[in-house]
């Protein structure tokens, strides 16, 4: 008991190890290939396969989360009489943490998923090997072009999911529980602030890097077989999902604590 | 640094040992794959590597590249070791050698004029496209396959896989050449394709060549020195006659073949076959 307990705790202090180089040789590679123009086309292949083909899930997701929030909360905001307070219960919701979060959580699904089987792949039939035989860092070639396309992208997207939660969420509204459009917009507005809508789209800079950097380590290190591949992709998103509610937690605290040291005056009304 | 030097006088003293490993170990878990490993590899010379599945001849030779780092040992390339080297100046060294793998490793994404033009493309400034062209053309023609560059991977035979991946370990006209049983899975026929093929390099380009395999046929074709791991150890080291005549029974059983007693009893005690064939009778199709 105590033996097997000692072989997990060495196992995972190995692979905490392994995933902390990973990740530190992927952000130097990655800022490399910044500056690198010959690694450009590359990034923006993946930038294709990662962000414009995940455009239609990520906006139905978003407009889904609207108008389940609006049909959720209707009824308590309308047995107050404060039905037009909706929207600002919808769209800080969406572009705060909703849209952010499931976006992010439906791309861990679709593109991470796609990047630990595509590498792991990759690791099984020897390619990565036969890059590295070749004189080329497979972190350069293939892991900082996914983390790039990735961080990019993520924001873009969850512009997207918010677009379409704000579009859903006022669907319903209005034209199903047939709320006055103008006091609904307009408390909109002024619940809603630039500030809100602009950490929504920062978290998306973590979560896209998170993704990136967790499905290519799960593909560069997965078992070999089709068993291992597969595994390696579930704990992908696991592990994906798990440090997208991590992030999102942290980012919320450092958020509000930006935001009270900026306008302290604003709390107190 | 001056332990390198110290090597680099010592490997030419040698006289022309391109790759020498010296007490190499490499162990996973508690499994130990290379026992204590010495060898020094000649330049210009065919070295074949054989040995039962399993008894580390694919570890060995990803060492010569350091694709796997050793658990205790060292290895040398033209006198500098290169076991202990970080990855920016290792990848750097590997541009003097090309790697067949077992199953070609050919990139599924690329077509076969892509996969070759990677590593030019990975190491050169190309300015001009027609000269890549002419590259992929001069090195497919060389291994039988002109005209097979808009293909795919999916879309070839193994024994094409394999030829495109030696096209592609051959393009930066590598001072070594590793191969990782290039005639496992295919026909007699296209094997000695193969086998003829590593000939035909070996005059032309004249590079240092290390060659895995348990295909004996194939061995003696193209060896000038063939080295017998077992259990992580070498237990045979010469020429083609030198094995041929080595007294180890282990190398005699392997060279011709033959079961070894221990595991004929084993399948002797296993029962006949129409006992393996019984299944119980509430078994229901």
């Amino acid at each position: 008991m105590i033996e097997t307990i000692g072989a997990k705790s060495i196992e995972m202090s190995f692979d905490l190890g392994r995933f902390g180089r990973f990740l530190w040789k992927s952000l130097l590679a990655s800022l490399r290939s910044c500056i690198n123009p010959r690694t450009y086309p590359l990034v923006w292949d993946q930038m294709h396969i990662i962000g414009v083909r995940s455009v239609p899930v990520v906006m139905i997701t978003g407009a889904f989360v609207g108008m389940i929030l609006a049909v959720e909360a209707y009824d308590q905001l309308a047995g107050m009489g404060l039905e037009e307070h909706l929207g600002v219960l919808i769209n800080i919701s969406v572009v705060k943490e909703l849209g952010p979060v499931l976006a992010a959580v439906m791309l861990a699904g679709r593109v991470g998923g796609a990047l630990t089987a595509e590498l792991g792949t990759m690791n099984v039939t020897e390619q990565i090997d036969a890059v590295k035989s070749m004189g080329t860092d497979p972190i350069r070639y293939l892991v900082a072009p996914r983390v790039l396309g990735c961080v990019l992208l993520t924001p873009f997207l969850i512009i997207y999911a918010d677009l379409m939660g704000v579009v859903g969420g006022a669907f319903v509204s209005l034209e199903e529980f047939g709320i006055n459009s103008s006091g609904y917009w307009s408390f909109s507005a002024s619940g809603v602030e630039f500030w809100d809508v602009s950490i929504g789209v920062i978290k998306g800079f973590f979560f896209g890097g998170a993704i990136a950097i967790i499905s290519c380590y799960k593909g560069f290190t997965c078992r070999e077989g089709a068993e291992g591949v597969g595994r390696a992709c579930t704990e992908a998103f696991v592990a994906s999902f798990i440090s997208i509610l991590a992030l999102n937690f942290a980012l919320a605290i450092i958020s509000k604590a930006i935001y009270n040291t900026l306008w302290p005056i604003k709390i107190m009304l | 640094m001056i332990e390198n030097n110290k090597s680099k006088q010592d490997s030419e003293k040698e006289g022309g040992e391109i790759i020498v490993v010296k007490n190499l170990s490499k162990k996973f878990g508690s499994n130990v794959v290379l026992d204590n490993i010495s060898l020094g590899i000649e330049k210009g010379k065919t070295t074949v590597i054989i040995g039962p599945s399993g008894c580390g001849k694919t570890v060995l030779i990803k060492h010569l590249i350091v694709l796997l780092r050793p658990s205790s040992g060292e290895v040398y390339y033209k006198g500098v070791r290169i076991d202990n080297l970080p990855d920016d100046k290792l990848n750097k060294v590997r541009t003097n050698f090309g790697f067949l793998f077992q199953g070609g490793a050919l990139f599924d994404s690329l077509s076969v004029a892509e996969n070759i033009k990677f590593p030019v493309k990975q190491h050169y400034k190309v300015t001009e496209r027609s000269g890549l062209d002419e590259l992929v053309k001069t090195k497919l023609s060389l291994v039988g396959l002109e005209g097979y560059q808009d293909y795919y991977p999916a879309k070839l035979s193994g024994g094409q896989k394999k030829r495109v991946a030696l096209a592609r370990a051959i393009a930066l006209n590598p001072e070594v050449i590793l191969y990782d049983e290039p005639t496992t899975g295919l026909d007699p026929i296209r094997s000695d394709v193969i086998n003829e093929l590593i000939l035909k390099l070996r005059q032309g380009l004249g590079p240092t060549s290390i060659i895995v395999t348990h295909d004996m046929t194939s061995a003696y074709k193209i060896a000038d020195r063939i080295i017998m791991l077992y259990e992580g150890k070498i237990i045979a080291d010469g020429d083609a006659s030198h094995i041929r005549n080595h007294p180890h029974p282990v190398v005699q059983q392997f060279i011709n073949g033959r079961i070894g007693e221990d595991d004929l009893a084993v399948l002797r005690a296993s029962g006949t076959i129409f006992q393996t064939q019984y299944l119980p009778r509430d078994f229901e199709k």
